[in-house]
């Protein structure tokens, strides 16, 4: 690998990460702030899927300070959660890599429920019972937020991204 | 058989090994911050990073809006001018009656040699963002220390208590919200003028604490603050009580309340700085 292609993959990288950070940033409220898709996380667990020498624990673990910071929360909630979200995807990742973009979504649900379920649980440790289990929707705006990526890097590339992961 | 010098096996550790020190990491990160607040200052460096990206990317709604508002029929301007020029006139009337009542008010107080009240300064801010609620209801404010704001002070907008500030950075500041679980607020009602404490009970709801059971409340009342906290000014408004039931297992009432202000809406509030100063009898 060449080095022009090496740091268009960290532009590339780095530039999808800081998207995901700003879309976070936008005034949501309401409906739209309940079902909004956790950008930061479905973008760590994309590249650590893809690029999982640059992408995996280290950045998880900081995005999720990151997330912890904008919801107010505990440090550490988030991070924990990320991190057992990008071992859950360098586990099946063999397996996700062969499937098309719907199959691979479908595959990738029960990790964010995980991911979600384990802030659920650290917050519910560290601080106080959840108010409801509204906080159980984003996993399905994530899903469909990781379909529409698969699809959209399947159409782009054809088959690309994996062999040159 | 492999060549002096060279690596057999990946020097990277294994993804569980990784896994576990990275958890270590971050529950060691969880009790710094839950039991010796430790990462105050993390927390500062993250809102010195993320306040102007959340000033811009305030812009495109605030855009939306001004052009939303350009288009707006100049019928239903004139009916609003109206309505507020009515408004003008009403609360004219009241301020003048306002007017009198403070000089009555410092004219007895000096006959009484009693200290006079500070006056209230206030500091204006805009909603900035705006978090999850899955476990506190918090909001972000775009005044921080700057505007002198510092931890403690009541947040109130137009039709009632918002909540307090919980944390001041330099240019923002979060505002715990009287609905958000464990956060309490001394309250009167209205009508009796009988004091409780009103609790969060997340989901945009309040609750009224250890009310007697044969307290005289009912459904429609409004809860003020009682001022006796040295934290919130007394006289106002927090929720107005939507449900009152008796429980058979305990001796006190349940009654429920609904925030008055805005807490979901509003995006300009007040923080009321001057501190107030418990009423002499």
């Amino acid at each position: 690998m060449n080095v022009a292609t090496e740091t268009g993959n960290w532009r590339r990288i780095l530039g999808s990460l800081t998207l995901a950070v700003l879309l976070e940033q936008l005034p949501w409220s309401g409906w739209a702030l309940a079902l909004r898709p956790d950008f930061v996380l479905v973008g760590v667990l994309f590249w650590t899927l893809h690029q999982p020498a640059r992408i995996s624990f280290g950045a998880a673990f900081f995005l999720g300070l990151l997330a912890d910071f904008q919801d107010g929360a505990v440090f550490g909630q988030h991070a924990i959660a990320y991190v057992i979200g990008v071992y859950l995807v360098l586990f099946l990742r063999l397996r996700l890599l062969q499937f098309d973009p719907f199959r691979q979504a479908a595959q990738l649900f029960p990790i964010l429920l995980t991911v979600q379920l384990v802030v659920l649980l650290v917050g519910w440790l560290a601080v106080n019972p959840p108010a409801g289990l509204a906080m159980l929707l984003p996993v399905l705006s994530s899903t469909a937020l990781w379909y529409l990526i698969a699809l959209f890097v399947r159409l782009w590339h054809g088959k690309g991204m994996q062999d040159r992961a | 058989m492999a060549m002096p010098g060279q690596l057999m096996f990946a020097r990277r550790l294994g993804p569980t090994a990784r896994l576990l020190i990275w958890l270590l990491v971050g529950v060691s990160c969880v009790v710094a911050d839950v039991r010796y607040h430790a990462l105050e200052g993390l927390r500062s460096g993250f809102s010195l990073l993320l306040q102007p990206a959340r000033a811009a990317m305030r812009a495109p709604t605030d855009i939306a809006a001004e052009l939303g508002g350009f288009f707006v029929r100049h019928r239903l301007l004139q009916k609003e001018r109206d309505t507020l020029l009515i408004e003008r006139a009403q609360l004219m009337v009241s301020v003048n009656a306002a007017q009198e009542l403070a000089r009555e008010n410092t004219e007895l107080r000096t006959l009484l040699q009693l200290q006079s009240r500070p006056g209230q300064q206030v500091v204006h801010a805009a909603l900035l963002y705006q978090g999850h609620d899955w476990f506190a209801q918090r909001i972000t404010l775009d005044q921080g220390g700057n505007a002198e704001l510092r931890s403690g002070l009541p947040v109130v907008d137009a039709s009632g208590l918002m909540g307090q500030v919980s944390r001041v950075y330099p240019g923002s500041s979060e505002v715990t919200l009287v609905s958000s679980p464990q956060q309490l607020t001394p309250v009167m009602v209205e009508r009796t003028g009988q004091r409780g404490l009103a609790a969060g009970s997340g989901q945009g709801q309040m609750e009224l604490r250890y009310m007697p059971a044969q307290t005289d409340i009912r459904a429609g009342d409004r809860l003020l603050t009682s001022g006796i906290d040295r934290v919130y000014p007394a006289g106002i408004p927090v929720a107005r009580v939507s449900r009152v039931s008796r429980s058979q297992s305990s001796p006190y009432l349940r009654v429920e309340s609904l925030p008055l202000a805005g807490l979901d809406r509003s995006r300009a509030v007040l923080v009321l700085i001057a501190e107030p100063q418990v009423a002499t009898p």
